[in-house]
């Protein structure tokens, strides 16, 4: 039974270490920011997962306590990565305005929300009166 | 305690006239002569009690541990200077009050002088020497605005600050010769100092605080060489040249010496150094007092002459010496005020004091006149008259001590020329004013003034006169009770009388008055024969000498302090790097040597940490001009910190370092918004190599330091702290403890840094944003595009998510604080760092209007709150901020500790959070103005649940 559990947990931090060394990898390899933002904000996210779960799991089964520190580390970090990625690609999408044309259309009345103020549609498009608008 | 108020009642007073001049002159005059009178008559109440030998003392106890106290003492000596201070005082307030013009504002006069009044009577009183100094101070900044209180005239303020500049530069003489007194006497009160001459005489520091103590009372005094600063100070309105110049302030120096004298006199050095300086500013005075042509001048060089004669007195040395010094004091007060009153007479009525110009007013201004020549009389030193008593009793003294040799000629004869000098003077100022034929080109008509201004000088004269003729009854027991207290003993037997036979003293005098004459006759011969000599003008040096000195300061500070960071910097570790090197290359070998201590193992985490760090840091210099990369790399260095206090078992430390760390890197970045984003390049090759050079050396040196230090068993303080925490303080945690308990008062200083550097924040861009740079503000043009969504959704909706959790952790931090890691320091800066996430998500105007604190009040109520705890302690008659803790205990919480250090720590937190936050409110600020956004009324710019309810009801 605990060969078992060992063997879990040892698979989960192999695995979490297998993803954050692909994240790494990935932050080094990939040529240009927007593919790169996936690599530590995907990758590096799952990788620490997993060792979290492998730790509450040590924790539980074989220290006998239930540790949720670990938890709120996940917690932080579902948060906290999503957002500086967000961040970081609106950065991305100001410094460099020469992609904005080649931007697929975003599918309803407004525009891409970090060029075009929130209620003012996006130029080129029809406007919220115009009769032609797409359908949703 | 009246003795107290007697020094209080002038400065309380100095607080009306400004009030009672909206009543008009006279109630001014009135109000200001009633304060005066009344110190006055409470002084006299003490008089019996002092002729009859007895001293009054008060004593409170002001700083005891600085040997500072607040004790003032009343003998003999005091009440002679008092009593001339405060009466004459009278007598100048009522002169004063016709003296001065409609356009002169007199409610200020009165109060400087009344300030100055007080000054003085506290420097006669004062037991303690340390609160004397204080006095001393506060006549030299009182007289200066007495001296210069004609602003307008630019002699006013030259002669104002020269006399600032000597007087209180010898004040700083007289400051350092005092503490070398008290400390070799082992008290700083002058009644126990007094008792105490063989041992400060004995001491190596007697001649040191000699020199300096006598530096002090020669600037004050007008002694050779600093008598300069007198006749220039003749600038000041009359009444102030009468008061200060005459009765008071020059006396001050003498004042002290006398009273010094039973410690500091009777040896080889004290002779020489005063009787020389007295014997030379005697001569030296009386003879360009000969030629001076400004009534007030002539005046003022006489009056350095006559201080010599005391000085001269004071340096013999002798019993019956410090007798006529303080016999020849009330004699010079009451004639050479009443000559300064009469001189300031014939200024206001004639409208000149150049003697060239005058002459001829016996019969035109005849009470002035008589006044004048009977107080000039006295001056010379002629029989019957006050005058005449104390010179000879000087003649007398320098025939018998002959200070050169005892019997010797030298001291006679010189005596004697000073004498000469004197009646020529006198005499000249007699006839070249008063005698004469009338003119036709007075500037204006002379007549005898109003009874306001004749009145003072007559009271002077009458008792010029009465002590002349009856030395014994009207001034011998306070002549005998004061040299008694000057001399600290007994005074010899002694009469004072008109005729004591013939003496060597009589004839010296005679000689004195028939060669003076002889001067006077032979008057123009004797000015050619003047003006041909060499004539020093000390103003001219004098300003050279300070024209010279603030050339040097000016080279010395500017090449310093140039405003450039880099010299500072370069400066200060430069200057830490020699020291530093010096002490470690002068050390022995085994000093130098690393400790013996056996060092820990460095793990693979430690080394990739510190090469980390290294590497961080390096880029750090390599890539600081693009500043926003610097930001991050320093960020990474403070992580790397933190984590190293992490791993050295520090976590309060790591906890601080984090949030510090946090908060920091926000601001900064807030504030780089405004600020060009690339430092430009602006240090030669030079400046690049030399502070490499000093960086590498200061570094090199404190690894050396802290390798030598690391390696060494070395017992600390923090030996105590750790014993001590729980059973004095009551709480676990050490480091909490020393913030709160053991080391309280420096955080309370810390904490209000911390506010006043969040105000200074607060100003400097107030200034940016209401001063003189709002246009360029205005102008500014973003370097940067500007995302559409300012308050995207998913940082609103994330921070909001995190706002409570935050909070909580804030209060969890602060309240384990006690015994665990964490504090209201902590705390602070949790709470501050999660509501600036709320500002930052939704933006600053929306999020204060929801939270509407005034930082600034928060910052002083943090303070107040602290402060607040520290004097609940005083309250119950402990030291400040002693803290006290219980246990107590309550259903389902169970036992909890309470600490008074809780309230201080919310201070604290209350300080941080008000400091942290006020310095984002202004940035905040900035960016609104900048970019003229209206404040937003939603949290966030697309809400997309919102909108999706809004196309529903459009589609419906």
């Amino acid at each position: 039974m605990l060969f078992l559990l060992e063997l879990l947990i040892s698979l989960l931090i192999v695995l979490g270490g297998f993803f954050v060394l692909v994240g790494s990898i990935g932050l080094i390899k990939l040529g240009d920011l927007m593919p790169r933002l996936h690599a530590p904000t995907k990758a590096t996210t799952l990788g620490l997962g997993g060792m979290l779960i492998g730790s509450m799991l040590f924790f539980l089964g074989v220290e006998g306590k239930l540790s949720i520190h670990e938890v709120l580390i996940s917690l932080f970090l579902f948060i906290t990565a999503p957002v500086s990625a967000h961040f970081m690609a609106k950065a991305w999408l100001h410094l460099n305005a020469k992609h904005r044309p080649k931007l697929p259309p975003t599918g309803s009345n407004r525009g891409w929300s970090t060029y075009d103020a929130s209620h003012a549609p996006e130029p080129g498009w029809p406007t919220s009166d115009d009769p032609d608008r797409p359908a949703q | 305690m009246s003795l107290a108020l007697i020094v209080m009642l002038p400065f309380l007073g100095a607080l009306l006239p400004g009030l009672m001049m909206r009543s008009g002159r006279n109630a001014c005059a009135i109000t200001t002569g009633s304060v005066t009178f009344l110190a006055f008559s409470l002084l006299l109440t003490h008089a019996p009690a002092v002729l009859r030998g007895e001293v009054i003392q008060v004593s409170w106890q002001w700083l005891p541990a600085l040997g500072l106290n607040v004790s003032f003492f009343l003998d003999g000596l005091g009440l002679l200077f008092a009593g001339l201070i405060l009466g004459i005082g009278l007598l100048i307030i009522t002169y004063s009050r016709f003296y001065l013009s409609k356009a002169d504002s007199m409610g200020a006069f009165y109060t400087y002088l009344l300030l100055f009044q007080g000054a003085m009577v506290g420097i006669v009183l004062s037991d303690n020497i340390l609160l004397l100094l204080v006095f001393w101070e506060l006549t030299s900044l009182s007289s200066f605005l007495l001296i210069g209180f004609w602003r307008h005239l630019p002699e006013g303020r030259q002669g104002a600050r020269m006399a600032l500049a000597v007087t209180g530069g010898g004040g700083l003489f007289l400051i350092a010769g005092m503490l070398l007194l008290g400390h070799a006497a082992g008290s700083y009160e002058l009644s126990v100092i007094l008792e105490r001459r063989e041992l400060i005489q004995a001491s190596p520091l007697y001649l040191p605080a000699l020199l300096l103590i006598l530096g002090g009372c020669f600037a004050k005094s007008a002694q050779f060489p600093f008598h300069f600063w007198l006749p220039h100070a003749m600038a000041a309105p009359t009444p102030v040249s009468a008061y200060l110049h005459s009765a008071t302030m020059v006396k001050a120096g003498i004042f002290l010496m006398a009273r010094l004298w039973p410690v500091l006199a009777g040896t080889e050095a004290w002779t020489w150094l005063v009787a020389s300086a007295g014997l030379v500013t005697m001569i030296l005075g009386a003879w360009i007092a000969l030629f001076k042509d400004d009534l007030k001048g002539l005046l003022a060089y006489s009056t350095v002459s006559h201080l010599g004669l005391v000085t001269l007195l004071l340096g013999l040395g002798s019993p019956m010496a410090a007798v006529a010094a303080v016999f020849h004091i009330i004699n010079h007060a009451t004639f050479k005020a009443a000559l300064f009153l009469i001189a300031g007479i014939v200024d206001h009525e004639v409208g000149t004091r150049d003697v060239k110009r005058l002459g001829g007013l016996l019969m035109l201004m005849p009470i002035t006149a008589t006044l004048g020549m009977v107080a000039a009389a006295s001056m010379a030193g002629m029989p019957f008259l006050n005058g005449f008593l104390s010179k000879e009793m000087m003649l007398e003294q320098a025939w018998h001590h002959g200070w050169l040799a005892p019997g010797g000629w030298l001291t006679p004869l010189l005596a004697t020329l000073g004498a000469v000098f004197s009646v020529a003077y006198s005499f000249r100022f007699i006839v070249h004013v008063f005698f004469g034929p009338q003119r036709d080109d007075y500037p204006a008509k002379p007549h005898d003034p109003p009874a306001g201004l004749w009145l003072p000088p007559a009271l002077l004269v009458a008792l010029v006169v009465l002590i002349g003729l009856f030395p014994e009854t009207f001034a011998g027991d306070l002549v005998r009770t004061a040299s008694a207290a000057a001399m600290g003993a007994v005074a010899p037997e002694f009469h004072l009388s008109i005729w004591h036979g013939v003496t060597p003293a009589l004839g010296m005098s005679v000689v004195a008055v028939a060669v003076g004459l002889l001067l006077l006759w032979r008057y123009p011969g004797v000015r050619g024969l003047w003006a041909r000599g060499p004539h020093p003008e000390a103003k001219v040096m004098f300003d050279g000498v300070i024209a010279a000195l603030v050339r040097f300061s000016r080279a010395l500070v500017l090449n310093l302090h140039n405003g450039s960071l880099q010299r500072y910097l370069a400066i200060l570790v430069g200057a830490a790097v020699a020291l530093g090197f010096a002490a470690y290359l002068g050390a022995d070998g085994a000093a130098r040597a690393p400790g013996g201590r056996e060092t820990l193992a460095a793990g693979p985490v430690v080394v990739v940490a510190w090469l980390l760090l290294m590497v961080s840091t390096l880029m750090t210099v390599i890539m600081h001009r693009d500043r926003f990369v610097a930001l991050i790399l320093i960020g990474v260095v403070g992580v790397i910190v933190s984590i190293g206090f992490v791993y050295l078992s520090a976590p309060d430390l790591a906890l601080t370092q984090i949030a510090v760390e946090v908060g920091t890197v926000i601001l900064i970045l807030l504030a780089l918004y405004f600020l060009p984003k690339v430092t430009p390049v602006e240090s030669g090759l030079g400046r690049c190599v030399r502070d490499g050079a000093l960086a590498v050396l200061g570094g090199v040196g404190v690894g050396v330091l802290s390798w030598a230090v690391m390696t060494r068993d070395f017992s600390s303080i923090s030996t105590y702290y750790l014993e001590h925490a729980k059973p004095l303080g009551g709480g676990a945690n050490v480091v909490n403890v020393i913030l709160v308990d053991f080391r309280g008062f420096d955080t309370f200083g810390e904490i209000i840094v911390l506010g006043i550097a969040a105000l200074a924040i607060f100003a400097l861009l107030e200034g940016a944003l209401h001063g003189r740079l709002a246009p360029r503000l205005r102008n500014w043009t973003p370097d940067y595009a500007h995302a559409a969504d300012r308050h995207p959704m998913m940082m609103v909706v994330a921070t909001r998510v995190m706002l409570p959790l935050a909070l909580m952790v804030g209060v969890y931090i602060f309240l384990r604080g006690h015994n665990m890691p964490g504090g209201g320091f902590i705390a602070g800066l949790v709470v501050a760092i999660a509501l600036i996430m709320q500002y930052m998500a939704s933006g600053f105007g929306w999020a204060e209007k929801r939270m509407p604190v005034d930082y600034h009040a928060m910052i002083g109520g943090g303070v107040l709150v602290a402060a607040a705890t520290g004097i609940g302690a005083m309250v119950l008659d402990y030291p400040f901020l002693t803290s006290a803790f219980d246990y107590f205990s309550l259903p389902i919480v169970g036992k909890f500790e309470l600490t008074s250090a809780m309230p201080f720590d919310i201070g604290v937190f209350l300080t941080v959070v008000g400091a942290v936050m006020l310095a984002l409110a202004q940035l905040s600020k900035m960016g609104q103005r900048l970019n003229q956004h209206a404040v937003n009324t939603q949290p966030m710019d697309y809400n997309p649940s919102a909108d999706r309810q809004a196309d529903a009801t459009r589609e419906n």
